[in-house]
């Protein structure tokens, strides 16, 4: 009965374009699960014997490592601006959040072009000083290099999520620890370790994330694992049916670590949102102290952002004139537009899933809110298969409802550029719906109900209130998930359309080809974008008045 | 009766007993009730719930002979005609008191919206202040803003949750002879919930008194009070 009474409340075109929606976005990892549990082939056999347990060990190793150094540095960074005072505090507190404009893959091209044996540093030991090197001491393109590449690139997620929830949760705690007489070494380890582990945690899992989506360091740094499997098998040997095993397994490692994460932050959400907090007073450092935390910033800054973002200033000065033509405009052309279409379409979709998500009460609300976060955690590489599986089926009945009509099949929906559309909505529309939910809690319902007991529907009240009143975030949103797609690489290059390239794709093929200056410009382009909504998202935001 | 509700049982989501149990209720025509009941007694909720804004598990709700919720009819808040003063009154921060006055009235035209709204602000005594947004509004005034577009649409019921909340002892005096007098002229049915005694006796024509989802008394101000206050004694005793 109660069922019945719920359904006739809350049945409404929300409900069911959310549902449509859901099921849109579910259906390319169902179709991997499924296929997963599908009978076997030889090709498969063959890796399962033979490779599976190297694309294993290397993934695994990556992400231990990379999640090991991130949380050293990513913790002690945010600890340090949070609780001290030093020089250009201000600008370091953003400042090395800016190396996540940087992709891992340009990082690693980059990085592999200063230090190879034409790099600048090689050419400016050999002709300044004579010295040859041994090259095996400057071979970044190895598995340490990559756990390099990765934390210098990654540590920026530990360090935001553990740095804001320093600064806003905690200062009780650690004024009192303070108090006590603890020193700053203690007070971190006793204190603040402890209470950001959740924290923590979030931020690491996401660095993990990350490097299971990786295929562009991997790939150029010629580490054999999943990612690189799965192209392999598609691109290499045409066989879907491996790929989508090898998609299968990743999925089910990924969602295993999703699992732990869960199990590990415990009970505890890492951002409380209780309205007034009282922020952290960082203290003043003086002596040998301010120095030390001083170099340790800019080291961090430089080897994470400035050395890079130098050499590629000087390889756009070297190559622009050969690179800035009609075909580049092209280039610029396709990324702005994938990524603003696919960013519209999710923040539309996001908002009417968040909408329907929260003013439904209970589990079904929640219960399309997880649906959504899905793509997130799952490699690109991983999305990119499932959906040109889905594409693939689609496509096969297409042609046979073309024949049954008696005509020439001319619709044809795979390697289309609405595929990779589609992709992306299913990839990164937790991006969007995090950050229009956030807007939508911050604001709660009591407007809406206002609203509807003046006499709106819940539709009438969508446009004149609640859109309104979520502004910041909407665009928010907006901006996070344009630089997402923007910057995405693996399941850009398994599903753009023949002779379609994106700003991502381009720089991936030059660096490939080892025409690493060429790739610099659309680099340039790429980080200059995201430094700019990195910019805006934490500088002009946060100071927004609440 | 003008709103009837029979054997009403609710319970929120996330607590293990339900709120109400068989709440069985009514409120005549033009007449003001107060409700009145401790922290936590389920006064915000029994509002809700005729407004539209939570759905019972059990029961049925009829305001003016139609019926709002039953096993298989459940009517959208929007279409009840019930106008509420949210406790800490919701009022739209992006518009205007023009505006937010304005937002209810969707069946008139402009020229009737102009006319309605300057009504409307006489009656609160807030004619000056059309264009100022909620934000440059004292809370005494928010309140009244509050009250003018509930009132605005003209709902056959309107609802008040803790009106006097917010503001200081001589403006909860003012306000609250406004409001019983505004009423009055109206003669529009009206619900009240508070927590003040003082408040229940001065503006009530009847009293419920509400504790943990169920109805300890209800009648004349004077007579339920009296009682309430010799039970009180005698537990002293
Ligand atoms: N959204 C909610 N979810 C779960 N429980 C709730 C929710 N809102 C209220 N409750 C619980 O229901 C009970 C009644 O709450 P209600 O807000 O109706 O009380 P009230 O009489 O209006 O109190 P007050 O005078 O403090 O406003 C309380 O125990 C409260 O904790
Ligand atoms: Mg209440």
């Amino acid at each position: 009965m109660y069922y019945i009474r719920k359904m006739r409340s809350q049945f409404n075109s929300w409900a069911l374009l959310s549902v449509i929606f859901s099921i849109l976005i579910l259906l390319p990892a169902l179709l991997i699960m499924v296929q997963l549990f599908a009978e076997s082939n030889e090709n498969w056999e063959h890796i399962k014997e033979y490779m599976l347990k190297n694309y294993i060990v290397n993934s695994v190793t990556l992400v231990s490592f990379t999640g090991l150094f991130t949380v050293l540095i990513g913790v002690s960074a945010a600890w340090l601006v949070s609780a001290y005072k030093v020089p250009m505090h201000r600008f370091f507190k953003w400042g090395l959040i800016l190396p996540l404009a940087i992709p891992p893959y340009i990082g690693a091209y980059t990085y592999h072009g200063i230090l190879n044996y034409t790099g600048v540093i090689q050419t400016s030991l050999r002709n300044q000083f004579g010295i040859k090197v041994d090259q095996k001491f400057f071979d970044i393109m190895n598995i340490p290099g990559a756990v390099f590449i990765f934390t210098m690139f990654l540590y920026p997620y530990v360090y935001i999520i553990t740095k804001s929830f320093l600064e806003n949760q905690s200062s009780s705690l650690i004024e009192n620890a303070r108090l006590l007489g603890k020193g700053s070494f203690m007070t971190f380890i006793q204190v603040v370790l402890p209470v950001s582990r959740a924290a923590i945690v979030g931020g690491v899992s996401l660095v993990i994330l990350e490097v299971f989506n990786d295929y562009g360091v991997v790939k150029y740094f010629g580490i054999q694992t999943f990612s690189t499997a799965i192209f392999q098998a598609w691109f290499g040997m045409g066989d879907i049916y491996s790929a989508i095993k090898l998609a299968g397994t990743l999925m089910f490692i990924v969602v295993l670590i999703l699992i732990l994460e869960k199990v590990i932050r415990g009970r505890k959400q890492y951002s409380y949102s209780t309205s007034k907090v009282r922020p952290l007073q960082p203290k003043e450092l003086k002596g040998w102290k301010k120095f030390a935390v001083l170099s340790f910033f800019l080291s961090l800054f430089a080897l994470a952002f400035a050395i890079p973002f130098i050499q590629l200033l000087h390889w756009v000065y070297m190559t622009y004139d050969v690179i800035l033509s009609a075909a580049f405009a092209d280039l610029i052309w396709n990324s702005v537009f994938v990524a603003a279409v696919g960013s519209l379409l999710i923040i539309m979709v996001a908002l009417i899933i968040a909408n329907f998500s929260r003013l439904s009460k209970g589990w079904t609300g929640k219960f399309f809110s997880k649906i959504t976060v899905l793509g997130y955690s799952i490699p690109g590489a991983v999305i990119a298969i499932g959906v040109l599986t889905l594409f693939l089926f689609l496509d096969q009945k297409v042609i046979s409802l073309y024949e049954w009509l008696g005509l020439e099949p001319t619709l044809v929906l795979s390697l289309s550029i609405s595929m990779l559309i589609f992709a992306y909505v299913v990839r990164f529309l937790a991006v969007g719906f995090n950050s229009i939910e956030s807007g939508f809690d911050k604001v709660g319902t009591v407007f809406t109900e206002a609203s509807r007991t003046l006499g709106m529907s819940v539709t009438k009240t969508f446009f004149k209130v609640d859109i309104k009143m979520i502004k910041g975030a909407i665009a928010g949103g907006f901006i996070l998930v344009f630089v997402d797609i923007l910057k995405e690489l693996p399941l850009t290059l398994i599903l753009q359309p023949f002779n379609f390239y994106t700003l991502a794709t381009k720089t991936f093929q030059y660096a490939s080809d080892e025409r690493i200056h060429e790739a610099s410009v659309s680099s340039m382009v790429i980080i200059c974008i995201s430094a700019l909504s990195i910019f805006f998202l934490h500088r002009v935001l946060e100071k927004e008045p609440k | 009766m003008f709103v009837q509700i029979k054997d009403l049982t609710f319970r929120y989501k996330n607590s293990q007993k339900p709120l109400f149990e068989n709440l069985s209720l009514s409120f005549k025509q033009g007449e003001v009730s107060v409700i009145l009941g401790e922290s936590g007694s389920g006064k915000s909720t029994l509002l809700r719930l005729i407004a539209g804004l939570e759905v019972p598990s059990k029961g049925s709700i009829l305001i003016d002979q139609a019926v709002m919720n039953d096993t298989f009819r459940f009517v959208q808040p929007e279409k009840r005609g019930v106008g509420l003063v949210f406790q800490d009154y919701a009022l739209f921060p992006h518009m205007t008191v023009e505006k937010n006055i304005k937002f209810g009235l969707t069946k008139m035209n402009r020229k009737q919206k102009q006319a309605r709204m300057e009504e409307l602000l006489t009656i609160v005594g807030m004619e000056d202040y059309a264009s100022r947004y909620p934000y440059e509004l004292s809370g005494g005034q928010q309140q009244r803003v509050a009250l003018a577009r509930a009132m605005a649409p003209n709902p056959s019921l309107i609802m008040f949750d803790e009106p006097f909340s917010n503001l200081d002892s001589k403006l909860q005096l003012q306000i609250r002879d406004e409001l019983q007098e505004i009423l009055k002229r109206t003669g529009i049915t009206s619900i009240f919930v508070t927590h003040d005694e003082e408040d229940a006796r001065a503006i009530g024509d009847r009293i419920i008194l509400m504790n943990n989802g169920k109805i300890q008394d209800e009648g004349r101000p004077e007579m339920v009070l009296q009682k309430s206050k010799e039970k009180l004694s005698l537990a002293y005793v």
